[in-house]
């Protein structure tokens, strides 16, 4: 092995590696089944690092990070999707509350390339004003379009009302004020406090050659110093919510959507398994409970829960697009009965057993192809502990009647309860 | 990889071909089915019945209730769906390696013997009917609606209905017609099933034996190709839908081309230069350099099967930026229309394409998305392989030609769903 690199520990056939020189985290997972591997760099910076004036900026930086770097460029016709699509690589980089990646699904032999760029644009990258003021119109009709969805606004509001001190507050692309006026100087900055090796972790998974991508990796981050900072914390706790909080967002359209959110505990929190499975037992699938009583009865759409891991306190919401014509109230009514029966009667052992059973096949199917596995992986390494995706199906194993009926009851508290309505003005086009 | 040496073909059954591709990854198994009786199938006065037949079929069987069936998949953690396309009836499933008998046992249970419950069927009817609702306010659909019914003739297969339209012929179709349907087109004949991943073949061609040799046979003609598009006329279509911070815009034209042709590839690859990804030249002007939308492409559609399809560009602009959008569009369409494309753009392109399809197979569901579709078209396996080669062999200056051959850039449909300044 590269000497340069010291192997930390390896969990679930991926292997962690540190290097030396600048403290870059680099994870690697070796599959052959297709001749392709992903390369994904995950940033531990997200909008939970931002506030009020530069909300969206992450995202807003992320876009940046496509205008050119010091190899990688227009100018030397170099640019980074030119260099990527040409060799049809799939390439994005998407945000979100606890990180930012950016990844390259290429043909093997072309690894060295997305290695080089992403090394590049670490600490090189222009982030010049005029490539900003276009970019910050191309976020802005990126946010139009998130607000012309009834369920995004919504949600944006659920999070905003449940979340008041904390930065979870805001949603990853921002408010649109922010987004037209923040400063070029203002994300720099937030470039040359969070863009380096030492706040970042590699990803290879896939058909590669273990010692010479480790040769790769040195050869082109290795040229960059760790920061002569410290990475700073986010130190913002939320206050306690002491009673449950209620939010209307009324616009044209056709049908209604309820939906109740509850304050969960950090990703790394014991109880998210526990809550992981009480999702799946309330949401997940025709079986499910909240199924049988609201999509088969005729008064919703479709119905969805998600509960998130995240690297500080989450929501458990689940969603239910109204069939036209049905009452807001019946359905949260339903949703909350649901819950109080939990809480008061605890679930079978069948309905653990099913809940299991689902996680199990997702866990083994978010296997199949190396982006997959990488971007599955990115989540874990977003919260805080990558073995969060190797050990996540053996503790789910260990959940219990009593920890579902004890998560229940701790969680889905009346006060701790955010309720949030869409509904529709239904007007003559 | 290649496709011929590593795709196991069987006919374990006289109507069903099997395509089975052993993959590495462990215990995961993608299945995929298509045979003919899509939505172009359906009673010609109401194209909703293939659609309503194929979403009926998980909701009880003769020997299962629907919560039987679902209690059964959810326990194992699997799923399967069944989709209607325009030609063909879809099912897909997902599932662990030990479960791959009962997820077949029950494929086959469910795609013959579905009962077709008047209940069930009046629940399924009031929930299409509400999505239908809610996607009178989608700006996207609505301007593909606007855009499809200005370019087609109304009994061309490409033809859209509007909303209004589709939630009339719902709300007419009974249980009887979904069991003449399912009696009348379903069965063996033109049966494909592609597997891929954790598999072994005599076990899978066994249980397709199993449970689908007692299957009655059906002699479902394909559809007969020939089918013209509309006249070119310069036109515009607005929906406005209020409330809406961005609006959608298809700018495009029919097109005398099908994927038989042998000028498709080089319209497909010339029309790839234009919008066919980031780097391309819409992306890259009216995005990168003039930041006037988050996203814009242009393509080929409907061209499938030997039918004239349409091409269009597609792009998002907020209200206010709607004219100039349009104007930086069609700008950037008559210079690649006049300048033409050029051979640099072509070799990276070209290497672009193959990579894509290579990067495509890098999993279970890209591998048999891509065989199913190749069969669908009754195209040999070999395609597969060959598709690189003919790649390769495009030249600029013959896309060139084809561009103007088929492309007329004086007579395009807008059409535009959103919201009025």
């Amino acid at each position: 092995m590269n000497n340069q690199f010291e192997q930390i520990k390896s969990s679930g056939d991926i292997d962690e590696y540190r290097l030396k020189s600048n403290d870059l985290r680099v994870l690697m997972l070796q599959d052959t089944s297709t001749p392709v591997a992903t390369f994904m760099v995950t940033y531990h910076v997200g909008s939970r690092n931002e506030a009020i004036g530069y909300t969206g900026s992450t995202h807003l930086l992320e876009h940046l990070m496509f205008k050119g770097s010091r190899n990688f460029n227009k100018e030397k016709g170099t640019a980074i999707w030119d260099e990527l699509q040409s060799i049809g690589a799939q390439i994005n980089a998407t945000t979100w509350n606890d990180r930012t990646n950016y990844f390259e699904v290429v043909p093997s032999e072309h690894i060295e390339k997305a290695i080089s760029i992403e090394a590049d644009r670490m600490r090189f990258s222009f982030l010049r004003d005029e490539d900003r003021q276009p970019e910050m119109t191309v976020v802005r009709n990126e946010y139009e379009r998130g607000e012309n969805s009834p369920f995004d606004v919504l949600d944006k509001n659920i999070w905003a009302t449940a979340y008041q001190a904390h930065p979870y507050h805001h949603s990853t692309i921002g408010w649109k004020s922010d987004i037209e006026n923040v400063s070029t100087e203002r994300l720099k900055e937030f470039y040359d406090v969070y863009y380096w090796p030492n706040n970042a972790t590699v990803t290879i998974i896939g058909d590669f050659e273990k010692d010479n991508t480790l040769s790769l990796i040195d050869k082109y981050f290795g040229e960059h110093k760790k920061s002569s900072h410290e990475i700073p914390e986010v130190y913002t706790e939320e206050p306690k919510q002491e009673g449950t909080r209620r939010v209307v967002v009324k616009r044209s359209g056709q049908s209604g959507i309820t939906a109740i959110a509850h304050k969960t505990p950090p990703g790394l929190d014991n109880d998210m398994y526990a809550i992981q499975v009480l999702g799946k037992i309330l949401c997940d699938g025709k079986s499910s409970r909240l199924y049988k009583k609201i999509v088969d009865k005729g008064l919703a759409t479709s119905l969805f829960m998600y509960d998130f891991p995240f690297k500080d306190n989450g929501l458990f919401i689940t969603y239910a697009f109204l069939t036209p014509g049905t009452d807001n109230q019946k359905v949260e009514d339903i949703i909350l009965k649901e819950y109080s029966d939990i809480i008061k009667n605890g679930v079978d052992e069948s309905e653990i057993m099913r809940a299991v059973a689902q996680i199990r096949a997702t866990v083994a199917f978010s296997r199949d192809g190396s982006y997959a596995v990488a971007s599955a992986l990115n989540e874990a390494i977003a919260i805080g502990d990558w073995q969060f995706y190797t050990t996540f199906l053996e503790k789910i194993k260990l959940v219990t009647i009593n920890d579902i009926t004890r998560v229940a009851e701790k969680y889905l508290v009346e006060d701790q309860s955010t309720v949030g309505w869409f509904i529709p003005k239904i007007i003559d086009k | 990889m290649k496709f011929k040496e590593s795709v196991i073909t069987n006919e374990p059954i006289k109507g069903l071909t099997t395509f089975i591709i052993p993959t590495k990854v462990r215990d995961v198994v993608t299945i995929s089915g298509s045979m003919l009786g899509g939505t172009l199938f359906s009673n010609p006065e109401n194209n909703k019945i293939s659609s309503l037949t194929s979403s009926m079929l998980d909701k009880g069987t003769q020997n299962k209730t629907k919560h039987e069936i679902s209690d059964k998949l959810e326990s194992l953690g699997a799923e399967i769906s069944f989709i209607s396309s325009s030609r063909h009836i879809n099912f897909t499933a997902h599932c662990l390696k030990s479960d791959l008998e009962l997820v077949i046992s029950l494929i086959a249970e469910q795609i013959k013997n579905p009962v077709f419950p008047d209940e069930e069927l009046n629940l399924l009817k009031k929930r299409m009917i509400g999505n239908l609702e809610i996607s009178k306010d989608d700006t996207k659909k609505q301007a593909l609606i606007g855009f499809l019914r200005e370019v087609y003739p109304e009994k061309h297969y490409n033809y859209r209905s509007t909303i209004e339209e589709s939630i009339k012929d719902i709300k007419t179709i009974s249980s009887d017609d979904l069991k003449k349907f399912h009696n009348t087109v379903y069965g063996l004949g033109s049966l494909n099933i592609a597997v891929a991943g954790d598999i072994n073949n005599d076990f899978f061609i066994n249980k397709i034996q199993k449970y689908f040799t007692d299957w009655k046979s059906q002699n479902i003609k394909k559809l007969s190709k020939s089918m013209s598009a509309n006249k070119r006329n310069e036109s515009i279509k607005i929906k406005n839908i209020k409330d809406k911070t961005s609006s959608d815009i298809y700018i495009g034209q029919s097109i005398d081309v099908s994927e038989d042709s042998e000028d498709y590839l080089g319209l497909m690859m010339g029309i790839y230069i234009l919008g066919g990804n980031f780097s391309a030249r819409l992306m890259q002007t009216v995005r990168d350099e003039q930041g006037l939308t988050y996203g814009i492409g242009s393509t080929l559609a409907g061209c499938g099967y030997g039918t004239s399809g349409h091409w269009y560009t597609w792009g998002t602009f907020a209200p206010n930026l709607i004219e100039k959008g349009i104007n930086a569009t069609i700008k950037e369409i008559n210079n690649w229309y006049n300048s033409g494309i050029t051979e640099k753009e072509l070799i990276s392109k070209k290497t672009t394409i193959n990579g894509s399809f290579q990067v495509s197979l890098d999993t279970t569901g890209g591998l048999i998305d891509k065989i199913l579709t190749n069969v669908e078209k009754d195209r040999e396996i070999s395609y597969l392989d060959n598709f690189t080669n003919k790649i390769n062999s495009l030249d600029y200056k013959k896309i060139n030609k084809i561009i103007h051959k088929y492309i007329n850039p004086k007579k395009f449909t807008t059409s535009i769903a959103g919201s009025k300044v």
